[in-house]
């Protein structure tokens, strides 16, 4: 019991009907309750911190659907300010397999949290102060390069259109840095609408047909799914999300490859997004690495290729927003297959409808 | 007729910047730094659009919309944010504001004119 008591996370062990069995000392600070008052009691009854207790009471009447259940809380600590606590409640089963109870881990990870709402901040201001001057390098190359500021030379001309097309590469990757700490935020999910499948993949490749047949890779887009189909959701960020995993695999499939966009129905009238390159694969120790901030494989070719490693994460932030999952299936030097599903609307434009507001993108 | 747009914003490079491209199109730009001024200048030259900064010192760009909506005097010049931070919800915010669209910084010059030619031909 030692052990458990002086185990810094909270720990809260209940019984087969609910009731509290264990109870450490860690756990008794953040709840707000002494162990003698807690043990034998149903979490429902015992008086402490009611917006933790509740979510593990929640969490517990979870686990007959789930093995397992996580979510974080902003818990008013009495003596400090704020806490950001991550309640994570498993299941437990005897020896024989039968089940026996819950256990609920209490995490305080308010430094973590901190630091992340600070990175946020501070790239959100970041990329404000490089989208300003390059609003000034944007404005002045593209008036150089249509000839608004005097006729050029061949010469002069393919160096407008190079600070141009520069210039276009720079935002495109303050985007990804903002939509990190966009996506973070409380009010994320509120830019939806709703829209056809046609529209979704109406010029969803197009960016990146140049830079595939620069590389003799075959890029193809096919739509299996009714056109006419609707999809709610941030019209923007959907786009993003799927655009970046079509750049994922055009960059990781080497020349002359091929790389595969399919959307499609799943099951359930899911709208199913999927991209199958003949890429280099990856190791599956890596298969959930992947997806978080600014990873990169270590290997010659991504360095070879660039990035900042945000491309998945931010397609992966979008994506779970919107309530699917992206999934990887690859094997190193066989290709990889990204895909995710998305819960689609069942009617079609003519039935749907009018959309709320748009978006100017 | 010679249409004019006052920009209010408080960088000067996107105030030359955006001069060029629209006075190109045939546009008379006039331009405030800060959101008291853009008030003033609203009022006295009676533009045919704003188009408006949200992070400026002073008055941020809400509360000059806010106050240039309140205005009878102003309050039927079309405004444009123009932002290069991205606002939660800021489009609807914009709109529920009285604004009549939300553009992001950086643009391509032609879908700024074609976006202030909308906003004036509407507002004419």
């Amino acid at each position: 019991m030692t052990s458990i008591s002086s185990i810094v996370d909270g720990i809260v062990v209940t019984d087969r009907e609910g009731n509290v069995a264990l109870l450490n000392a860690a756990a008794e600070d953040l709840l707000g309750v002494k162990s003698f008052a807690a043990i034998g009691k149903s979490l429902r009854d015992i008086c402490g911190r009611r917006e933790l207790l509740d979510v593990l009471v929640h969490d517990r009447q979870r686990m007959a659907d789930v093995p397992q259940a996580r979510q974080t809380v902003e818990v008013q600590h009495a003596e400090q300010d704020l806490l950001y606590v991550k309640c994570t409640t498993t299941r437990v089963s005897d020896y024989r397999g039968q089940p026996a109870g819950t256990l609920a881990l209490l995490e305080d990870v308010t430094a973590d949290f901190k630091t992340d709402q600070l990175k946020n901040q501070y790239l959100s201001i970041v990329a404000h102060e490089l989208r300003t001057p390059l609003t000034g390098i944007k404005t002045f190359s593209t008036m150089f390069a249509k000839g608004s500021l005097g006729a050029l030379n061949a010469r002069q001309q393919a160096v407008a259109d190079s600070i141009r097309e520069q210039s276009g590469r720079l935002e495109h990757q303050i985007d990804k840095l903002i939509h990190l700490g966009h996506l973070d935020s409380d009010e994320y999910g509120q830019d939806r609408e709703a829209f056809t499948v046609a529209d979704l993949c109406a010029g969803l490749i197009a960016p990146f047909e140049q830079p595939a047949r620069d590389r003799r890779i075959a890029l193809t887009l096919s739509c299996d799914a009714d056109p006419q189909a609707l999809v709610l959701a941030d019209r923007a960020d959907l786009r993003r999300a799927c655009q970046a995993i079509v750049e994922n695999a055009v960059k990781f499939t080497r020349d002359g490859g091929e790389v595969r966009v399919q959307v499609g129905n799943g099951q359930d009238g899911r709208l199913r997004f999927s991209v199958r390159d003949t890429g280099i694969g990856i190791d599956s120790r890596y298969h959930r690495r992947i997806f978080e901030k600014f990873f990169q494989v270590e290997d010659p070719l991504t360095r070879h290729h660039g990035g900042a490693g945000l491309g998945l994460f931010v397609a992966k932030g979008i994506i779970e927003a919107h309530g699917g999952r992206i999934e990887v299936a690859s094997r190193l030097g066989e290709g990889s297959e990204f895909s995710f599903a998305l819960p689609a609307e069942r009617q079609s434009v003519g039935a749907a409808s009018s959309t709320t507001h748009s978006r100017k993108d | 007729m010679e249409r004019t747009v006052l920009i209010i914003e408080d960088e000067k490079l996107i105030i030359v910047s955006t001069q060029m491209v629209l006075e190109a199109a045939g546009f008379r730009v006039e331009s405030a730094t800060n959101g008291e001024d853009g008030i003033a200048k609203a009022k006295s030259l009676c533009p045919d659009l704003v188009l408006l900064d949200i992070m400026m010192p002073g008055i941020d760009g809400w509360e000059t919309l806010t106050r240039l909506k309140r205005d009878a005097a102003t309050s039927n010049i079309p405004v444009v944010i123009f932002t290069a931070r991205e606002h939660a919800r800021g489009h609807q915010k914009s709109a529920e504001m009285g604004a009549a669209d939300y553009f992001r910084k950086p643009f391509e010059p032609d879908e700024l004119i074609e976006l202030v030619e909308k906003h004036v031909a509407q507002s004419a």
